[in-house]
């Protein structure tokens, strides 16, 4: 117990005296340069504000976590179902893939005008917009897994006479799954940004609008602390998705791949 | 009776390299035949056309009386290859009952089968471990239990204990030995670039040299079965090696 409390103050003291430390001399280098608080809050104005408009934050950091989660799942479902439909024929892949990889490469912002003027302003075009940033990670990261199953192993599948089927949903989809945890990793984080600046282009999102919205709606009337205070909760908001996803990861990859393995060298 | 027929067999590449020119070989029931050649002889390509993996340019072979794509579907033949090629998400037991999985019997079969085949490789205990959780020999041992369980008439090994330390290596050998003894006709062709290995396990051995990849010669060793730990240090043994060795240089 003494131990382990010992072990945690090691891994954590040092970064948190760092941060109380930034904090600080923040906080004093603000209060010394008397900077306006529309320029540069201070660490305490922000804290103020939020706690000011806890109950306006909270609402708009659910709505944005409901579309990111939202698009997420329609990305990672999209992604690899598309990914095992290209991988069971050359023909499709050849033809389809080439597509997918220019869809990547389309700047998000430029087309999420053209998803509000079709799916109208709100939920709808930014779950969409979430999805479209999100899909393409998941798509190739999932199909470059597919494709990489060990030879051998394919052969062995041959030999004692496989369908293609059994080999895709016992051998090829298993043996993708660090590669599809790779892709979920990227795309959710994706996801979060993708939820955002959806808000930024389609507005009130349902309720009172998300934190794009707040963000647009904060800077518009430069209340610069409510503008940290949001930006803080979408980081937040990203690493704690990330950390989720990280967790399945373990869980679903640790007993078996190098990548989640831990410890053992230690 | 015959097993295996390979008449005239070549195989060539597009580039123009002749991986296999001209192969003749019969094979009986029961036999334990090794393949002996340095890499590029074109062993490997022997067996990938025998187990119907890749199509010989030019030739028959005939295996059972039918082809290999027949043999195939009959579950006839099985492969070990060099790395033990394991499932790394899936327990050894799943890894060994793979190819009944394949097949779709029955569960109850399933896994009754693969608990006599790991008792086969001494390997019962550990039914539920993770192929990384285990050492090198033990996981050749699951790749080759999981040969067994299809209950193969013909058995490929492609330099299966190549990676393997030299005392796992011949507990192997000797534990190969004693599964095809009591198998009751299962024909076993085995390829190693180890004269020692090929002339400890084998009814016959088939030297192959490289460029193009040829069958130069054909060696009996006659000795009985079971043939034990004394073999390995008798003068016959030493005389055999020496024969396949100078088979080698020519």
């Amino acid at each position: 117990m003494n131990h382990s409390l010992r072990r945690l103050l090691y891994r954590v003291g040092p970064p948190l005296a760092a941060f109380v430390l930034f904090v600080g001399i923040w906080e004093a280098a603000v209060r010394i340069a008397e900077l306006p608080t529309y320029l540069l809050p201070k660490p305490s104005d922000i804290v103020k504000s939020a706690a000011d408009n806890w109950s306006r934050l909270l609402g708009s950091v659910s709505t944005t976590l409901v579309e990111t989660i939202l698009g997420f799942l329609f990305s990672v479902v999209g992604g690899v179902l598309g990914a095992i439909l290209l991988a069971s024929s050359k023909i499709i892949e050849r033809s389809i893939y080439p597509y997918a990889i220019v869809l990547q490469t389309i700047p998000i912002v430029a087309v999420a005008p053209i998803i509000v003027i079709w799916f109208g302003a709100g939920v709808r075009s930014i779950v969409i917009v979430a999805f479209l940033i999100g899909f393409c990670p998941m798509l190739s990261n999932t199909l470059i897994g597919l494709n990489s199953t060990d030879k051998n192993l394919k052969n062995l599948f041959i030999l004692y006479n496989a369908t293609k089927w059994q080999t895709m949903w016992r051998l090829r989809i298993p043996a993708a799954l660090p590669y599809i945890v790779g892709g979920l990793k990227i795309s959710c984080s994706l996801c979060v940004i993708g939820a955002i600046v959806g808000e930024y282009v389609a507005g009130v999102g349902g309720g009172q609008g998300g934190l794009g919205y707040a963000i647009t709606y904060a800077a518009m009337r430069i209340q610069t602390p409510y503008l940290f205070a949001c930006g803080l909760a979408a980081s937040v908001l990203g690493i704690a998705f990330y950390q989720i996803v990280n967790f399945l990861s373990r869980k679903w990859l640790g007993s078996w791949h190098e990548s989640e393995m831990r410890g053992e060298n230690e | 009776m015959q097993v295996l027929r390979l008449d005239g067999v070549s195989k060539s590449y597009p580039n123009g390299t002749v991986a296999v020119q001209d192969a003749n070989l019969e094979v009986g029931e029961g036999e334990l035949i090794s393949f002996v050649g340095p890499s590029g002889c074109g062993k490997s390509t022997i067996f990938q056309m025998v187990a119907g993996l890749s199509k010989q340019t030019a030739g028959e072979i005939e295996i059972l009386g039918g082809s290999t794509g027949q043999a195939r579907r009959d579950n006839a033949i099985s492969f070990v290859f060099q790395e033990a090629t394991l499932m790394p998400w899936a327990s050894v037991r799943d890894n060994v009952a793979l190819p009944l999985k394949l097949r779709k019997l029955p569960p109850k079969q399933q896994e009754e089968e693969a608990e006599r085949v790991l008792e086969l490789v001494g390997l019962k205990d550990h039914a539920k471990s993770l192929p990384r959780q285990l050492s090198g020999g033990m996981r050749m041992r699951v790749s080759i239990a999981r040969s067994l369980i299809a209950k193969p008439r013909i058995l490929l090994m492609d330099e299966p204990f190549g990676a393997l330390d030299e005392i796992t290596r011949q507990t192997l050998q000797e534990e190969l030995l004693s599964i095809w003894q009591r198998s009751k006709g299962m024909t076993v062709l085995f390829v190693t670039h180890n004269a020692f290995e090929a002339v400890y396990l084998s009814n016959r051995i088939l030297v192959m040299t490289p460029r193009p990849g040829r069958i130069s010669r054909e060696i009996e060793v006659d000795v009985p079965y079971p043939r034990g730990e004394q073999f390995r240090s008798s003068a016959e043994f030493s005389r055999f090696v020496g024969l396949v060795n100078e088979s080698l240089k020519h």
